[in-house]
């Protein structure tokens, strides 16, 4: 059985998947001085999401202060995007996750709608 | 002279056609959690005043799905709704109800994750430690029941579950 799921994986068998990587991400010194980054992958397979949300957490889910090209990030069904979250030197004490949470459209009108959103833990 | 060059050219085009070159397929299966949204659900009108997933009461229960690839390093938190992101005017309190289980999965020992599992938030919001790797389908019901006495106005509901997987 672990066989077949591996194989779906690497063949991509998700229809309507929600991605966030890596697991356990890695703050390392920007090309600006006292700023932190980490690099995030998100992928979107989902056909009724067209925005992703970025934030980042404390220990107990308080907002700590981020920059990121974009919070709300726009992405086409099977998009990969790589997202860089910068992290100032004092913040980068308290950050402990990175989440991407869909956005869901108030044009969708589904009965039950679905909104993931998952987080990465700060190494 | 010629000739010895026009012999060359199928001689030639025979080694051309020979090389190989062994092109790598490479990839790299890191740990991560993969959320699906796999059967999207769809509320029951069984009586004037409810509103249901249930098959029983005719509705489409909505189903997620998580894809775990190493054990462990996650755990899935799944909040059903108490409230309608969208519905006509209501002029009385809704009474929320649900229940969030793990139903098919690949792996008959993450059983686990349902013996395991932790339910806060008065009933809405359901926790499971993802302990084995595999694929699990959440079966989510939820229920809505109006004021005492009252029907449902007619027109659209909306409501919204939130699928989460948090790095442990």
């Amino acid at each position: 059985m672990r066989l077949i799921v591996l194989f779906l994986l690497l063949t991509g068998g998700y229809a309507k998947a929600h991605q966030f990587t890596p697991t356990y991400p890695e703050l390392e010194m920007s090309h600006i001085a006292g700023v932190y980054k980490a690099e995030m992958v998100l992928f979107n397979t989902r056909e009724d999401i067209r925005y992703y949300e970025v934030n980042v957490f404390d220990e107990d889910w308080d907002p700590v202060r981020f920059a990121v090209e974009s919070r709300v990030v726009p992405m086409d069904y099977q998009e990969t995007k790589y997202i860089t979250v910068y992290i100032s030197k004092k913040e980068s004490d308290k950050a402990k996750y990175i989440c991407s949470k869909s956005k869901i459209l108030l044009t969708v009108k589904e009965p039950s709608i679905v909104s993931s959103r998952i987080c990465s833990k700060l190494k | 002279m010629k000739m010895k060059k026009l012999l060359l050219i199928p001689a030639l085009a025979a080694a051309t056609s020979t090389v190989s070159a062994d092109i790598p397929i490479t990839g790299f299966i890191e740990s991560k959690c993969v959320i699906q949204s796999d059967t999207p659900g769809r509320f029951g009108n069984p009586t004037v005043d409810k509103l249901s997933t249930k098959a029983a009461d005719g509705g489409v229960m909505p189903i997620i799905r998580y894809d775990i690839i190493t054990a462990s390093k996650y755990k899935a938190v799944i909040t059903t709704p108490t409230n309608f992101s969208a519905s006509p005017n209501l002029s009385d309190s809704v009474d929320w109800t649900s229940t969030t289980i793990a139903g098919q999965m690949s792996d008959a020992a993450m059983s686990v994750f349902n013996t395991n599992k932790a339910i806060y938030n008065n009933g809405h919001t359901t926790e499971f430690d993802l302990v084995k790797a595999g694929s699990v389908w959440f079966n989510v019901t939820s229920e809505a029941e109006y004021g005492v006495g009252k029907s449902f106005p007619s027109g659209n509901y909306t409501a919204l579950i939130v699928a989460e997987c948090i790095a442990k």
